[in-house]
């Protein structure tokens, strides 16, 4: 067998799966965007051109849940990288005593998002809520009423990202931990030689050193908090006032209650062809400056 | 030696912030374990309370007494499992030709399995909706194996690549030295020598499964219902039943958890791999 | 002799055939399927059908349906449907008119008549009913403090509150002692629906005729008066907005609330280990200016158009509302006519039945419209300005204005 031949059949299998599993759905989703269909009856679909795109980009929630899930992910992921981050800085500081520490933090890693979410809604929901009475037994709460975590249209989107927070602040923990271990000491000897400080130290030689690391963790939770969907339905369904809906959830509600298949698409291949974009980018630039 | 001291107790006063903070970390967790060993009555009470009045096993019985949960468990594992076989045998080989044999052809393909990853799982089942229904694989178990196996794919595509790219390329050159097909040496020299690998890769696409929940909420309904729809479902129109919602949490995470803090140094190269080299 | 002997072959064939291999598969919710086990037994004993039952989820039953209508496979002989789909799923399921007769047809709410009928067509055969009616702590009621004291702030005697301002008055004068009078659901309307009928809505959210009057007075009345112990009174719990069913009954089973309106079934279920327990009494929903008036939760037998045993299915299913009463002694204890309801009235334990009558046959009482974007124009419309006017800021007025402006766009009108 030739060399080509072989690289070709081994991948076979997962070109043939990839392509029946992910290609052909994506093909069927561009093309459904194009037609008025509803999903009890798909065989009377009528042909609308552009017609669910341009309702789709002049829908008022729509556009709404799409800022909300930038917030959303904004404000995940910023406090997963601080408290991640911070973590696993602390964690190197006692590096050899940090065995157990690290053990416990890896706790929530596996767990699903359905657990979390429910985990989540349990600690802040209103009047059984225990977070609530704990923070008024610490006295940073005047009362156990006086924050409306869920129910609270102004705050709900950040309220539910908690869940999240707490979710994978261990996966950027340990990955980041592992990533300053894998920082050359020496690095660190010829700095404090040299008469660095600790703070210059952590600047000019570990921020550095980590950036690829933490790059990539940006782009793989960044992506991941986009998508994000169990997370916030488990705790709100996107309420109230819709002020927890993301996009994905949007497009879930339009396919699965109002069976609109049609626009459903259309929002779904915008969302796609968003992600992929952005993905590209990031993926570019690190490629890039990793052989820069 | 005169400073050893104060830096020890330096050392000691870091240690112990860090544990309580990693403590107070826990505690949701915690939280969720003590409510669901509450007795059903005080699991809504308000105020509520750290821990039970009294434990009782309540409502662990009700969970388990539920009509169709031990069927939702058992759908869960086997779609699990099937999903990680069904995963293993289609992304290996062709993670060991991508790491192998880099030419145009394996690179673009890596770079269509990281597209891939990238697709929103919710634009992908309204199409997967269309296509399992005129299949007939809607509700199936292998209908959601299929879905299931298609985001777990991308992800052991690339956890395998980077196991492969570790191992030298001297020893498959060497295999067909004496004698063997390319294939004879995939087969028996370079993926016995990939266990940590091939486990890690498992352990990550059965997790994935075991987890997954957008899926399994459009695809199935009743035959091949999944653990974490049955649980969401507690939440129903007669009104919310907190306690058994939270004692089947409790259920379905605590295998996750013991797993993870067994094999956490597996895992976490794992991810580490998966974050630094995908 | 020859039609005779014909007659008896042609007799013994049909009973054969239903005795061997006739058998129909019913889609429910859990609830429904306790509620319809006793009669699908007595049928199976009388006719040698068999009845067998899929139990799913609430959302399950519309999932599934839709899923099989789609696809045109025929797993389902009858589905029992909740009243908001039955237009969606109108034209694909059996007319049933004929099993209206006129003497099942007087024995059955009017309301609940009027909510088979989509198009002219009577789509589905009510299986059983429930309404929200009025649940208060008789020891507080009853309590002579209680009494003097109410009398004394109100100039009347304290009963179970039967008009808005006896609502609100008693709500107010019960939040004390760490209580609260009642609670406002905010994360569903239906409660507030039931209020614009008592204002003297022609419908809600349409008019007979499918026209938005969400923006008339009666709406804007119920959402003042539905906001009002949230937003004037204080006198329920503040985060309204995470309010469910789910969450108002645990306050009441808490001792938290004083009262609320509630389904009937839960009477029968309240918890016996809980603070109320033995201690819960019931009346009829409050009234407005056209009196009591509740939107009735009915559930309907519809035979999908893709069954395969449709003659079998609709003697299910006039079996099942000739003999309404088998479902009453199951946990949700509830049934769709009158002389089902009749037969259990003055019993024990069954003292919400004559609240529950009452209200579902109130002159007043209507259900929600029957139109296949009904869930959109909720979730889209209704939904918004509902908890925008339980934020306590913005004009009610306004809020349903831009909600109906958004319902017309829904609808095309």
């Amino acid at each position: 067998m030739t060399e080509r031949r072989f690289v070709l059949l081994m991948l076979l299998p997962a070109v043939l799966f990839l392509g029946f599993m992910v290609a052909y759905p994506v093909a069927l989703l561009v093309y459904n965007s194009f037609f008025d269909v509803k999903l009890i009856d798909p065989a009377s679909r009528v042909w609308v051109g552009l017609a669910n795109y341009a309702e789709v980009l002049t829908s008022k929630r729509i556009l709404e849940s799409a800022i909300r899930t930038l917030k959303y992910s904004a404000f995940a992921l910023f406090f997963e990288l601080v408290f991640g981050f911070g973590a696993a800085l602390l964690f190197s500081a006692i590096a050899k005593h940090s065995h157990w520490h690290r053990t416990i933090f890896a706790l929530p890693l596996m767990i699903s998002p359905i657990v979390a979410g429910l985990l989540w809604r349990f600690l802040l929901v209103g009047n059984i809520g225990i977070l609530n009475y704990g923070l008024a037994a610490l006295g940073v709460i005047s009362d156990p009423g006086a924050i409306k975590w869920l129910s609270d249209t102004d705050i709900v989107i950040y309220s539910v990202a908690v869940a999240d927070i707490w979710l994978t602040t261990s996966f950027v923990a340990l990955v980041s931990y592992a990533g300053l271990m894998n920082i050359p000491k020496d690095l660190f000897e010829a700095a404090r030689i040299d008469g660095a400080s600790a703070i210059k130290r952590f600047w000019y030689v570990t921020l550095p050193m980590m950036r690829p690391v933490l790059a990539v963790v940006v782009i793989v939770r960044g992506i991941d908090a986009l998508k994000t969907f169990d997370l916030i339905w488990i705790q709100t369904q996107g309420g109230p006032r819709q002020a927890s809906e993301v996009l994905s959830m949007n497009i879930y509600q339009r396919m699965v209650r109002y069976g609109d298949l049609g626009q459903a698409s259309a929002s779904a291949t915008l969302f796609l062809a968003f992600m992929i974009a952005l993905a590209g980018l990031a993926y570019w630039k690190i490629w890039r400056t990793d052989r820069g | 030696m005169a400073d050893r001291a104060p830096q020890d107790a330096g050392k000691v006063v870091i240690n112990a912030v860090a544990l309580l903070l990693v403590l107070s970390y826990a505690l949701p967790y915690v939280y969720l374990v003590s409510t669901a060993l509450k007795p059903a009555v005080d699991v809504q009470q308000i105020p509520p309370s750290f821990f039970p009045n009294r434990v009782s096993f309540e409502n662990f019985g009700t969970v388990i007494g539920t009509a169709g949960l031990p069927q939702a468990f058992m759908n869960s594992a086997i779609v699990a499992i099937l999903t990680t076989l069904l995963s293993l045998v289609i992304a290996v080989p062709a993670a060991y030709v991508s790491a192998l044999y880099r030419r145009r052809i394996t690179i673009l393909f890596l770079l269509f399995a990281l597209i891939t990853r990238m697709v929103p799982a919710v634009s992908l089942g309204v199409p997967l909706f269309q296509i399992l229904k005129s299949l007939g694989l809607l509700d199936t178990t292998i209908g959601l194996v299929l879905a299931h196996t298609s985001t777990a794919v991308p992800l052991a595509l690339l956890l395998m690549a980077a196991f492969f790219e570790g191992m030298p390329k001297e020893l498959e050159e060497a295999a067909r030295i004496d004698g063997c097909s390319r294939f004879g040496a995939f087969w028996r020299i370079m993926l016995p020598l990939a266990p940590g690998g091939l486990a890690v890769t498992a352990l990550f696409s059965f997790i994935a499964s075991w987890n997954e929940f957008l899926f399994a909420l459009l695809l199935t309904s009743q035959n091949s219902k999944t653990a974490p729809i049955f649980i969401a479902e507690f939440n129903s129109v007669y009104g919310l039943a907190w306690g058994p919602m939270t004692a089947a949490a409790v259920l379905y995470s605590l295998p996750v958890i013991l797993v993870t803090l067994v094999l956490q140094r597996q895992i976490v190269g794992g991810l580490t791999f998966g974050a630094v080299k995908g | 002799m020859n039609k005779t002997l014909l007659c008896t072959v042609a007799a013994l064939c049909l009973a054969t055939s239903a005795a061997h291999a006739e058998a129909i598969t019913v889609l429910v919710e859990g609830g429904g399927h306790s509620l319809q086990q006793a009669a699908a037994d007595a049928f199976t004993k009388e006719t040698g059908i068999e009845v067998n039952f899929v139990e799913v989820p609430y959302q399950g039953v519309y999932d599934k349906l839709t899923a099989e209508i789609a696809s045109g496979t025929s797993a389902y002989d009858v589905v029992t449907i909740d009243v908001v789909w039955n237009a969606a799923f109108a034209s694909h399921v059996e007319d049933l008119s004929d099993l209206f007769t006129d003497a099942v047809k007087a024995d059955i709410p009017p309301a609940l008549v009027a909510d088979a009928n989509v198009g002219g067509k009577m789509i589905g055969m009510p299986a059983w009913a429930n309404a929200e009616i009025v649940f208060y702590r008789k020891d507080l009621w009853e309590d002579p403090a209680n009494q003097v004291a109410f009398k004394e702030q109100h100039g009347y005697d304290l009963a179970p509150p039967a008009t808005w301002q006896q609502w609100r008055d008693m709500a107010k004068f019960f939040t004390k002692d760490g209580m609260y009078g009642t609670n406002v659901i905010g994360a569903t309307s239906e409660e507030w629906m039931a209020e614009v009928l008592q204002a003297g809505s022609p419908g809600v959210i349409l008019d007979a005729a499918g026209k938005v009057i969400l923006d008339n007075q009666a709406h804007i009345d119920a959402l003042e008066f539905y906001r009002a112990p949230l937003c004037e009174d204080k006198s329920v719990p503040d985060n309204a907005l995470e309010i469910n069913w789910g969450e108002a009954q645990n306050l009441f089973y808490q001792g938290q609330t004083a009262m609320m309106k509630f389904w009937a079934h839960a009477y029968k279920m309240t918890p016996e280990d809980s603070k109320v327990a033995g201690k819960v009494g019931v009346a009829p929903m409050i009234g407005g200016t056209a009196g009591v008036a509740g939107i009735p939760g009915p559930w309907y037998n519809v035979v999908p158009s893709t069954s395969q045993h449709k003659d079998a299915a609709r003697q299910f299913i006039a079996y099942a509302v000739a003999h309404n009463a088998l479902g009453i002694e199951a946990p949700l204890g509830l049934a769709a006519t009158n002389s089902a309801y009749a037969s259990y009235m003055g019993k024990p334990g069954y003292e919400h039945f004559g609240p529950l009558m009452d209200t579902l046959s109130a002159p007043a009482t209507k259900g929600r419209p029957l139109n296949e974007h009904y869930q959109e124009i909720v979730d889209e419309a209704v939904m918004p300005a509902f908890q925008g006017a339980l934020e306590c800021e913005d004009n009610v007025a306004t809020l349903l204005q831009d909600a109906a402006a958004t319902a017309r766009d829904i609808l095309g009108q």
